[in-house]
């Protein structure tokens, strides 16, 4: 009697599993492509089979944006129109001189306002698209952020859209400063074991000095990426000594980048202090909205 | 319509609604992944070299929002949809018990797999996104899973 044996293959079966291996290897594949092929592939879906679904979130956003607290809004143009109305002359008076001294291409960044829109896939989480790009003079660099402060940077531009990261990124970092320009860091991301309780480390500084719990911590604008004077978070508390030479704090950041729903993007790469455009007052209200308050 | 062409009709409608929830509407984590769901319904009827190219095309769309982790959901799609039609050679059944555990195994196997492959710089925490979201999505997409083939003509088609 025969031995009892496996069942045999047929030519179809083999002929799926090689198909199936070979589109495993093209999977494996493509995470090992140089990252402009990856950008070209992504694009080239999220500007064919993508676009119905981008342009609905994009249309949902604006008309959700549109909808919300519009008595607010009127009596911010109210007030902004006032105070405009006041200082046309003198802006214009402004103009005229820096054309005189060919001061436009040293001039702060302007900001260019842009819906953001989130993927709400896995694995983009901390992603983010913007409806503006090249087309708009926005750069790879650029800065975002909110009336609040920091949300993040863009990392890759295209015609009519661009894509960033937010703070909540591993990636990111940002040097920055106290307020008063007192104390120098490095402000990281530090993931916690769910991603509710990433937080914001400024990290780097003196053992020395002490930051205390409320300050406001800035972008300094070394390492030209993003502009001086942008709000990032404000102290916390003490994260760590090391060996007596350096401390690094927690911060409360300014922004949630998850409720994030319209921002401004930085159009030419910056040099300038932007920190007038957070005026003192406006920092000092955004802080007891930003978290508990500050300590004593 | 022959059982084949419902089950594409199936998968491109349920890949098209979660486009629509996830892209579309920006729910996010609160609606089921359907894509899998499709990949999981599908795999088992359309033999595994299709299932691993459909997984692999689900895989891209998904890649295609995400900036710096190209590639992972690819490979991980791939993956899900090849072990999935395998698993027809290996289980024949529709109980209850075995359709529940095969959504709950696919989808979690999906989140191991493209955890795995995100890198360590990006992906989330273990404990996160793997034992607790691909717990609690797997479920999410084993209750849509069910529920898809409790409807008449849909669970014929697509018969696990």
């Amino acid at each position: 009697m025969p031995a009892y044996g496996p069942e045999p293959e047929t030519n179809g079966g083999r002929q799926k599993g090689i198909l199936a291996a070979t589109f495993l290897i093209l999977a494996l594949s493509t995470s090992y492509l140089p990252a402009s092929v990856q950008q070209r592939i992504a694009w080239s879906m999220r500007v064919t089979i993508l676009v119905p679904f981008l342009a609905t979130q994009d249309r949902l956003t604006v008309a959700q944006l549109n909808a919300r607290d519009v008595g607010g809004l009127m009596r911010q143009l109210d007030s902004m129109t006032a105070l405009s109305s006041t200082r046309a002359v003198l802006v214009e008076e402004n103009r005229d001189l820096r054309e005189l001294l060919g001061l436009a291409d040293r001039a702060e960044p302007s900001f260019l306002p842009a819906t953001v829109l989130r993927p709400g896939t896995q694995g983009s989480e901390r992603f983010f698209f913007v409806d503006v790009g090249r087309a708009h003079g926005i750069y790879e660099g650029a800065s975002v952020v909110t009336q609040d402060g920091l949300v993040g940077k863009i990392l890759d531009v295209r015609e009519e859209i661009s894509s960033g990261m937010d703070w909540t990124h591993p990636d990111f970092s940002a040097s920055a400063m106290l307020q008063d320009g007192s104390m120098f860091g490095l402000v990281e991301n530090r993931p916690g074991d769910f991603r509710e309780v990433d937080r914001l480390v400024f990290d780097g500084t003196a053992y020395n000095e002490e930051a205390l719990p409320g300050t406001v911590v800035l972008t300094s604008g070394f390492g030209g990426v993003y502009p001086q004077g942008i709000p990032i978070g404000v102290v916390d508390e003490v994260e760590d000594t090391q060996g007596g030479w350096r401390k690094s704090y927690y911060l409360r950041a300014m922004v949630q980048p998850g409720s994030v729903r319209h921002v401004l993007v930085t159009r030419r790469p910056a040099e300038a202090d932007v920190s007038a455009l957070w005026l003192a007052d406006s920092l000092q209200a955004m802080e007891p909205a930003s978290g508990e308050g500050r300590r004593p | 319509m022959r059982t084949d062409g419902r089950v594409w009709v199936l998968c491109v409608g349920l890949a098209l609604a979660h486009l629509l929830l996830h892209v579309g509407l920006a729910i996010g984590r609160a609606a089921p992944d359907l894509l899998t769901v499709a990949l999981l319904l599908g795999a088992r009827e359309i033999g595994m070299g299709r299932a691993a190219g459909l997984g692999l095309f689900f895989g891209l769309l998904e890649d295609a929002l995400s900036v710096l982790s190209f590639g992972a959901n690819s490979v991980a799609m791939t993956v899900v949809g090849a072990l999935g039609a395998v698993t027809r050679d290996l289980f024949v059944g529709d109980s209850l018990l075995f359709l529940v555990s095969y959504f709950v195994i696919g989808k979690w196997t999906r989140d191991l797999v493209h955890w795995v492959m995100v890198g360590e710089s990006l992906r989330a925490p273990f404990v996160e996104q793997v034992v607790v979201q691909g717990l609690i999505g797997g479920l999410y997409a084993a209750l849509v899973g069910v529920l898809l083939l409790g409807i008449p003509g849909l669970g014929k088609g697509a018969q696990v």
